[in-house]
């Protein structure tokens, strides 16, 4: 049943972007929209990592970024057009993800976290110091816009995207390679002991999660047209990270959820940027102790209450009886 | 020759503060086993109360670190009883997210009240330059390393000479087993927040005197505490402060000889290189890994 929920309610979702830019005809809201569409596909596939391998990765920036770079240095040196670039960033960051999966998915907890946030910072550094290919902290400027500066075309176009990673997304989890990977993230033993194993099942999602955070970060190269060492930093992972817990990690419409709530919290706390993060930095403690499955682990949880009347008593399930060793 | 010398002091000086902070992590991260992303921010809020104790207050350097000790330590305990204890069984990730939560509010409250100039407090000797053969190495440098040293010598006597460090190393080792034989599990839990807390506070107050704090500078002293913890092994005493001196070292003859742009992802490329071949860390004695 809930499986037919979050499908009826990924649809209503899209259907409702979809027709969002006719009935309103705001060109602020139209910018808002499209900063949401970006970013929903690019949580998607963080979530694809944090929610179904269930490792933690900071590292998530190196994938956007080397999007957002790739489109940004072809297009200006070598005057590459749109659908060329789109594809072509996804399969670099493809090959990226390959490579630091094949690295740091050996690696678990604490230590997955800190290696794949040390790959964000090496890209950081490199992006900052290596002037001639980059320019530096100056950034890449001058990003040719496409469709002759129609936003709302581009507006579509993020949309195809979203939809096509939603796809995407929807038929990893719902197939057996997702399946799977759910097995291993919910008990390890267990999913070895009939056969399945973990690095390829993590390996699958995380080159996945890396494709689509790929083309999302072209789509944000050509929306801003400049690309500074900025997309590497810390800040765009908190967002990412905010987007996922608010809406729900492990769910398919969380994330979407999640940037539709943080694109248009950082809208309207746009003047005041120290106290933004702030109170992100409150919004994540608060969500991490008192709602750790957010809006969709939420309503869930809601459904199935009402569903089905508790049977065990509270006192077993909770988490202290068990877990005192 | 005459150079390397003097990348050679450079390079310890700077380790002993990556190595006290890293013996704060270890307290934490090794022994609590929470994954403390707001590390570094702890760090700099000992330099920035450091220097508004000392600039504002007019207070001397040495009450000022008191101060700071006092007052991060109560700040430890409390975010370990109202924040850590809630999530102190629910596995790793909502330490990690906990944790990054407080330190990016720490960090933008901090911009928001003192903004984004570095602070210098100031030392407690003044800056006059001891000449070593061809190498310099200026008076307060020397002071703050020795308090480095003495700061991490009482820690390892708190540890393993005290009432508190004996219930400690208890409730580490086994947590319902010193909660029956009477040890306030919850209390000595904060406890260590608190002692790695203090540490971390006290050495981000002792480099601010000799360069400056900024309050935009935690991140990478947290990315440095946790290689120096990672490359010393978990826990590990003698690892973290050995890590943290290595680091230094070669951190300042890279900056020195090679290029200084690329300094940090010296520390970067050691710690995925640790993990891939020696996981276990290079100094640790018993195979721990989380």
């Amino acid at each position: 049943m809930l499986q037919v929920l979050e499908r009826r309610s990924l649809l209503a979702f899209m259907a409702l972007a979809a027709v969002l830019p006719l009935v309103f005809h705001d060109p602020y809201l139209l910018h808002v929209g499209i900063m949401v569409l970006i970013f929903a596909a690019l949580a998607s596939s963080l979530n694809l990592i944090v929610g179904y391998i269930g490792e933690f990765s900071l590292g998530h920036t190196v994938f956007f970024g080397m999007g957002a770079y790739v489109a940004a240095l072809m297009s200006t040196r070598l005057g590459l057009p749109i659908w060329i670039l789109l594809p072509l960033a996804g399969v670099v960051a493809t090959l990226i993800g390959a490579a630091i999966g094949g690295i740091t998915l050996r690696l678990r907890g604490p230590f997955f976290v800190i290696v794949t946030l040390c790959f964000a910072e090496i890209l950081r550094l490199v992006a900052t110091n290596w002037v001639d290919l980059t320019n530096g902290p100056m950034g890449l400027a001058g990003i040719p816009k496409p469709f002759d500066q129609d936003k709302l075309a581009y507006y579509y176009l993020c949309w195809a995207v979203l939809g096509a990673s939603v796809y995407l997304c929807y038929r990893f989890v719902h197939s057996s390679t997702g399946r799977a990977a759910v097995t291993v993230r919910e008990n390890r033993y267990i999913a070895q002991s009939v056969g399945i194993r973990p690095f390829t099942y993590a390996m699958i999602a995380f080159v996945l999660g890396a494709f689509i955070a790929g083309i999302a970060g072209s789509l944000y190269a050509y929306y801003i047209s400049f690309v500074g060492p900025e997309v590497f930093n810390f800040s765009f992972m908190v967002s990412m990270i905010l987007m996922v817990l608010i809406g729900g990690k492990g769910t398919l419409l969380g994330p979407l959820l999640g940037s539709l709530v943080v694109i248009f919290l950082e809208e309207s706390l746009r003047g005041a940027q120290e106290l933004r993060l702030s109170l992100f930095g409150v919004i994540v403690m608060l969500i991490v102790l008192f709602m750790p499955r957010g809006i969709v682990g939420y309503v869930h949880r809601c459904i199935q209450d009402k569903s089905r009347p508790p049977a065990a008593p509270a006192a077993l399930k909770d988490g202290k009886l068990q877990a005192g060793a | 020759m005459d150079l390397f010398l003097q990348f050679l002091i450079n390079g310890l000086v700077i380790g002993a503060f990556y190595a006290l902070s890293a013996l704060g992590l270890t307290l934490i991260l090794g022994f609590m086993k929470v994954v403390n992303f707001a590390h570094g921010e702890l760090y700099m809020l000992g330099g920035v109360i450091g220097w508004w104790v000392t600039s504002r207050l007019g207070l001397d350097f040495f009450s000022g670190l008191l101060v700071v000790a006092v007052a991060m330590g109560a700040f430890g305990w409390l975010v370990d009883r109202f924040l850590i204890e809630r999530i102190r069984h629910e596995g790793e990730e909502a330490g990690i997210l906990l944790t990054i939560g407080l330190s990016v509010f720490i960090i933008n409250t901090a911009l928001i009240l003192v903004g984004s100039t570095p602070l210098k407090v100031a030392g407690p000797v003044a800056a006059t330059p001891l000449f070593l053969g061809s190498a310099v190495v200026t008076e307060n440098r020397i002071l703050a390393v020795a308090v480095c040293a003495v700061l991490m010598a009482a820690t390892h006597l708190v540890i393993n000479r005290t009432r508190l460090g004996r219930a400690m190393r208890a409730t580490f080792q086994d947590p319902m087993a010193a909660q029956l034989a009477g040890i306030g599990v919850a209390n000595i839990y904060a406890c260590t927040f608190a002692i790695g807390t203090i540490i971390a506070a006290a050495a981000g107050m002792l480099l601010s005197s000799i360069y400056s704090v900024q309050v935009s500078m935690g991140g990478l002293v947290t990315l440095k505490a946790f290689i120096v913890v990672i490359l010393g092994g978990m826990g590990s005493f003698a690892g973290a402060i050995l890590g943290g001196l290595l680091l230094g070292v070669v951190e300042a003859l890279w900056g020195g000889y090679v290029s200084t742009g690329w300094v940090d992802v010296i520390g970067f490329s050691i710690v995925i290189l640790t993990l891939l071949f020696r996981p276990y860390g290079l100094f640790s004695k018993r195979a721990e890994r989380a």
